[in-house]
C-alpha cells in the first residue's frame, strides 16, 4: 500500500473543492520550455507526466504512483476526493561553442482531481504536458541579402506553450491483489510562435514581428493493470496512439500518430512503508516524424530508472518518506542529427499536514544531458507536489 | 476548521511554488547549433515596378504656399509676393478708448522670413520694395501683376545687409498711402519685389503656416497709444471664404516658369511641381510576403538653370485618397504629411546627378492585402521647398531609356512555415 493511501485512509471526505481544480486547470495550460538547448528541440522537453513523489525516486515508482498520470489502474489506490497540483521550475545551464548561458523555466506539469464511484471505481480527469516547447531566443547575425550585401540582424524567437495530455481514467479494484484501469486522452495544445527581426540599419530596413498559433489535436487511450503481494507490486501500463494533427487556423499542415508508450515497474515492498522500485518504459516518439518539418528527427527511446520511497523521521504522529533514484533515457528529438541521453539523479521527501487532509512532495533532480555535437547541459529541477484531499 | 487550514496550507505552499518560477527563457548563444528552424531567409529582387508618371506644375496651388518666394535671378526667374490686406481698421486704442485713426506716424510690414543658411546667404545687399499693386482686374494673374511694379505704385523699400536677414525685417510704407485706405475703408494689397546686384532668394512667411506678414501702424506719438497690427485678409473671391482665405498671400512669377520634359520628373521649380508615380507590385511579393525593405530608385538627372548647389529635401509621400481619385492632380493635393508610414527624405541639390534611393518601406507593407482601389500604389513626389524656393530637381522617368527609369528594390522575407520544428 503506497504512502499516499496509507496517509488519506483517516481522513475525512468532503467537498470537492471545484474552484481551487478550475484554477489547477488554468494554470496547467501555461507551461513554459526552452530553446537553444539539448533538451527542447522538436516540439519540446518530454517532462515525463510524473509526480514529483515519483520524480524523487527517479520516476521509478511511475507506475504504480497514483499521482502519475499515465497508469490508469493506479488511482484506485486513492479511495477519495482529490486535486493535485504541481510546479517544476528547472534551472539550467546549456554550455555550447559560444560560452554557457543559463535560463530558468517555469513549468506545470501535472494538474488533476480524482473522485471514487461506489467502493471499488474511481475516476479522474487531468492534463500533463506531453512536451513542453516554450523558449525564447535572441540572435545577432549578419545576414545575406543579395550577392553584394548583407545586413546586420537581431532575430528574436519565442515559443509559448506546449502539447498537453488530457486524460479522463477509470480504474477498479475488484480484489485486493488487482487493480485495472482504462484511459482516454485528448493530445491538445498549441504553440504560439512570435518571430521579430531587427536591422542594424533601420534608415532602410523595417523590423517585423510575425505571431502564429500551431494547434495540436490527437487521441490515444490507455491501459494498465498493477498486481499487488504482501511483498511486491508489479505495474504495467500502455497507451495507444490515435491520429495527431497540426494546424494553424483552421489548415491542417500536418498530420502523424500520437506516440505509443510501455511501461513497468517492479517494486519490493517488503519493507514497513518503504518500496523500492525498478521501471523501464518504452516510447515510439518516432510516430511524431510526420508532425514536423523534414529537418526534424524523433527517435523511439528506453527511459529506466531505479529508486526507492522510504519511510523516514517522524515529525510528530507524521512520517517523512524520503526517496532517492537514478534514472537514464534518450529525449525525444535530436539535436543536430545526434540523440540526446539524459541521465539524472533524484531526491525527494514528502510528509503529510493539516490531519493528513493535504500531502505534500518535494523532488530535487540534478539531470545532465549530452549529444554528440559539442554541446551539453546540466539542469537543476524543483518539483513541487500538492495534493488535497478535502 | 480542519478543511479551511488545509486549503490556507495549500493556498500558501501554491503561492510559494509559483512565486518560485519566474522565468528567464531568453538564450541563443548556441545558436544556430541548437535553433535550427530560427534562420530567415531575405529575398532581394529589383523589378520595373513603375507603369506610369508623371510631374504636375502648379502645386502647391496658389496661397497655399509654406513660405512666399522672393527671387531674383535676372532673367532666369523673377517672383513677387503679394499680400493683401482688404480689411483695415480705423481706430485704435489710447489709454483703453478707441480713437479714429487721424493721422498716422509709422507703418511697417513686419516681414518673417526664413533666415539663410551660409550657403544661401546673399553675397551682396538686398532691397525689399513695396508697391500697391491694388486693381480691379483679376490680381493673382502675373500678366496683370508685373506692370503694377512701377515706380509710381512704390510705397516703400528698405536694403538690408546680408548678415542682417535674421528672421524679420521691417519694412517702412508710405503712411499716406495707408491712411488713405484706411479712412477710405478701402483695401491695401501690397507687392513685393526683392532686388540685388546678384541672384537672390529669400523665403518670406505666409499665413499658410501662421507666419503671415503683418502691417504695423502707428496712429500717435504718444505711447500711450496701441499700435494696430493686421493680418493679411483676402475678401476675393467675394463670399468664397475658402478660396478667398488662402488668396491673403501668395506668390506670382513674373518670368522663368518652366516645364518638365516627358522623360524627367521633377519636383520644386518654378513654378512648384509635384511628380506621380504609380506602381504594379506583384501580389505575390506584396500580399504573400513580409517585406522589410523596399527602396525607389531613381536616377537623377542635374538641372543647373537655377541654384544647382542649393540643396533641399525631396519627400516622398503617400496619396491619401481612393482609387476613385483618378484625376493626377486632384491626387497629389491628398499628399500625407511629411514622415508619415515612416517614408524618409533626401537632400539633394539640382545639379546632383546619379542613383538615388527612397526608403518607403512603411508605404509598400500598407499595401498589403488591400485593392488598388482602397489602396492605390501609388507614390507623390514634393520638394520641402516647395513654392518658396525655385530650385528643380529632376528624375528620369519611365519614359526614358531602360536602365535609367524608376525601379523598385525590393527585399522580403518568403511566405515559410515558420515556428513548425
Amino acid at each position: 500500500m503506497t504512502h499516499l493511501h496509507r496517509a488519506w485512509s483517516a481522513a475525512s471526505r468532503g467537498r470537492t473543492l471545484a474552484s481551487f481544480a478550475t484554477v489547477l486547470v488554468a494554470l496547467a495550460a501555461h507551461v513554459a520550455g526552452g530553446q537553444s538547448n539539448l533538451s527542447s528541440q522538436g516540439f519540446g522537453y518530454p517532462p515525463g507526466q510524473f509526480s514529483s513523489r515519483a520524480l524523487g525516486t527517479g520516476a521509478a515508482i511511475g507506475e504504480l504512483d497514483p499521482l502519475s498520470p499515465i497508469n490508469p489502474a493506479t488511482i484506485a489506490v486513492m479511495g477519495a476526493r482529490t486535486v493535485y497540483f504541481q510546479a517544476q521550475p528547472e534551472y539550467r545551464t546549456v554550455t555550447g561553442p559560444e560560452g554557457t548561458e543559463r535560463t530558468t523555466t517555469a513549468r506545470y506539469p501535472v494538474v488533476f482531481g480524482a473522485i471514487p464511484i461506489g467502493s471499488s471505481w474511481m475516476i479522474s480527469l487531468g492534463s500533463s504536458t506531453l512536451l513542453d516547447r516554450t523558449a525564447a531566443t535572441t540572435v545577432t547575425t549578419t545576414v545575406p541579402i543579395s550577392n553584394t550585401e548583407s545586413e546586420l540582424t537581431t532575430t528574436s524567437s519565442k515559443v509559448d506553450g506546449a502539447i498537453n495530455d488530457v486524460r479522463i481514467a477509470a480504474a477498479w479494484a475488484p480484489t485486493s491483489w488487482l487493480r485495472a484501469g482504462v484511459g482516454a486522452h485528448a493530445i491538445a495544445g498549441h504553440n504560439r510562435v512570435t518571430l521579430e527581426q531587427t536591422f542594424q540599419d533601420s534608415t532602410q530596413f523595417a523590423s517585423f514581428t510575425q505571431q502564429r498559433l500551431l494547434g495540436y489535436g490527437g487521441a490515444a487511450v490507455s491501459g494498465g493493470v498493477e498486481l499487488v503481494s504482501k511483498n511486491f507490486n508489479a505495474s504495467l501500463s500502455g497507451r495507444w496512439g490515435g491520429n495527431l494533427h497540426l494546424s494553424v487556423e483552421d489548415t491542417t499542415i500536418s498530420s502523424a500518430r500520437v506516440p505509443d508508450r510501455f511501461g513497468v515497474s517492479v517494486a519490493y515492498t517488503g519493507i514497513a512503508s518503504s518500496t523500492i522500485a525498478v521501471r523501464t518504459s518504452y516510447d515510439s516518439w518516432s510516430a511524431l516524424n510526420g508532425l514536423g518539418s523534414p529537418g526534424m528527427s524523433a527517435v523511439n527511446s528506453w527511459d529506466s530508472s531505479i529508486g526507492g520511497d522510504f519511510a523516514g523521521p517522524r515529525f510528530g504522529n507524521q512520517i517523512v518518506f524520503l526517496r532517492t533514484g537514478f534514472r537514464m533515457r534518450t529525449l525525444p528529438f535530436q539535436a543536430a542529427g545526434q540523440n540526446v541521453d539524459e541521465k539524472s539523479v533524484s531526491a525527494g521527501v514528502g510528509t503529510q499536514f493539516a490531519a493528513n487532509h493535504v500531502l505534500a512532495d518535494l523532488a530535487v533532480i540534478r539531470a545532465v544531458r549530452n549529444a554528440d555535437i559539442g554541446a551539453s547541459e546540466r539542469a537543476w529541477t524543483i518539483s513541487i507536489g500538492i495534493s488535497v484531499r478535502p | 476548521m480542519l478543511k479551511k487550514v488545509a486549503l490556507l496550507l495549500t493556498g500558501i505552499a501554491v503561492v510559494f511554488s509559483i512565486a518560485a518560477c519566474s522565468e528567464k527563457l531568453e538564450a541563443g548563444k548556441s545558436c544556430p547549433l541548437l535553433c535550427p528552424e530560427q534562420a530567415i531567409t531575405l529575398v532581394d529582387t529589383t523589378i520595373d515596378a513603375a507603369v506610369s508618371d508623371t510631374t504636375i506644375a502648379g502645386l502647391p496651388p496658389i496661397g497655399a504656399e509654406g513660405y512666399l518666394m522672393l527671387a531674383s535671378h535676372g532673367d532666369t526667374v523673377e517672383t513677387r509676393a503679394i499680400i493683401r490686406y482688404d480689411t483695415l481698421p480705423q481706430s485704435y486704442t489710447k489709454s483703453g478708448v478707441d480713437s479714429t485713426i487721424a493721422n498716422i506716424d509709422s507703418a511697417y510690414l513686419i516681414t518673417p522670413i526664413v533666415k539663410p543658411d551660409s550657403l544661401r546667404r546673399p553675397k551682396a545687399p538686398v532691397t525689399i520694395e513695396a508697391y500697391d499693386v491694388d486693381t480691379t482686374a483679376t490680381d493673382t494673374v502675373a500678366a496683370i501683376l508685373a506692370p503694377l511694379f512701377r515706380p509710381d505704385r512704390l510705397i516703400g523699400s528698405k536694403t538690408f545687409a546680408p548678415e542682417s536677414l535674421l528672421d524679420t525685417l521691417r519694412i517702412p510704407v508710405s503712411t499716406d498711402s495707408v491712411l488713405d485706405r484706411v479712412k477710405n475703408g478701402t483695401k491695401l494689397r501690397v507687392g513685393l519685389r526683392i532686388v540685388s546686384t546678384q541672384g537672390v532668394d529669400l523665403r518670406v512667411g505666409s499665413t499658410t503656416l501662421g507666419l503671415g506678414v503683418t502691417l504695423h501702424i502707428t496712429a500717435s506719438k504718444d505711447t500711450a497709444a496701441a499700435p494696430v497690427n493686421v493680418a493679411p485678409v483676402s475678401n476675393t473671391p467675394t463670399d468664397q471664404p475658402f478660396l478667398s482665405g488662402p488668396l491673403s498671400d501668395y506668390t506670382i512669377v513674373l518670368n522663368g516658369t518652366t516645364r518638365t520634359p516627358a522623360i524627367l520628373l521633377g519636383v520644386g521649380g518654378v513654378p512648384s511641381r509635384r511628380s506621380f508615380i504609380r506602381f504594379n507590385v506583384p501580389s505575390r511579393i506584396v500580399d504573400s510576403t513580409t517585406i522589410v525593405r523596399a527602396s525607389l530608385l531613381l536616377t537623377q538627372f542635374p538641372n543647373r538653370r537655377v541654384s544647382p548647389r542649393d540643396s533641399f529635401y525631396v519627400f516622398p509621400a503617400a496619396i491619401l485618397s481612393q482609387g476613385t481619385i483618378t484625376n493626377v492632380t486632384n491626387a497629389l493635393n491628398f499628399l500625407g504629411p511629411d514622415g508619415q508610414f515612416g517614408l524618409d527624405s533626401l537632400l539633394l541639390a539640382p545639379g546632383d546627378s546619379g542613383l538615388k534611393s527612397f526608403e518607403i518601406v512603411g508605404l509598400v507593407r500598407t499595401w498589403k492585402g488591400q485593392t488598388v482601389q482602397t489602396s492605390p500604389r501609388t507614390l507623390g513626389l514634393r520638394s520641402g521647398v516647395e513654392g518658396s524656393l525655385p530650385g528643380e530637381i529632376n528624375f528620369f522617368s519611365t519614359r526614358a531609356a531602360v536602365g535609367l527609369r524608376p525601379r523598385l528594390r525590393i527585399t522580403y522575407v518568403p511566405q515559410q512555415n515558420y515556428g513548425i520544428p
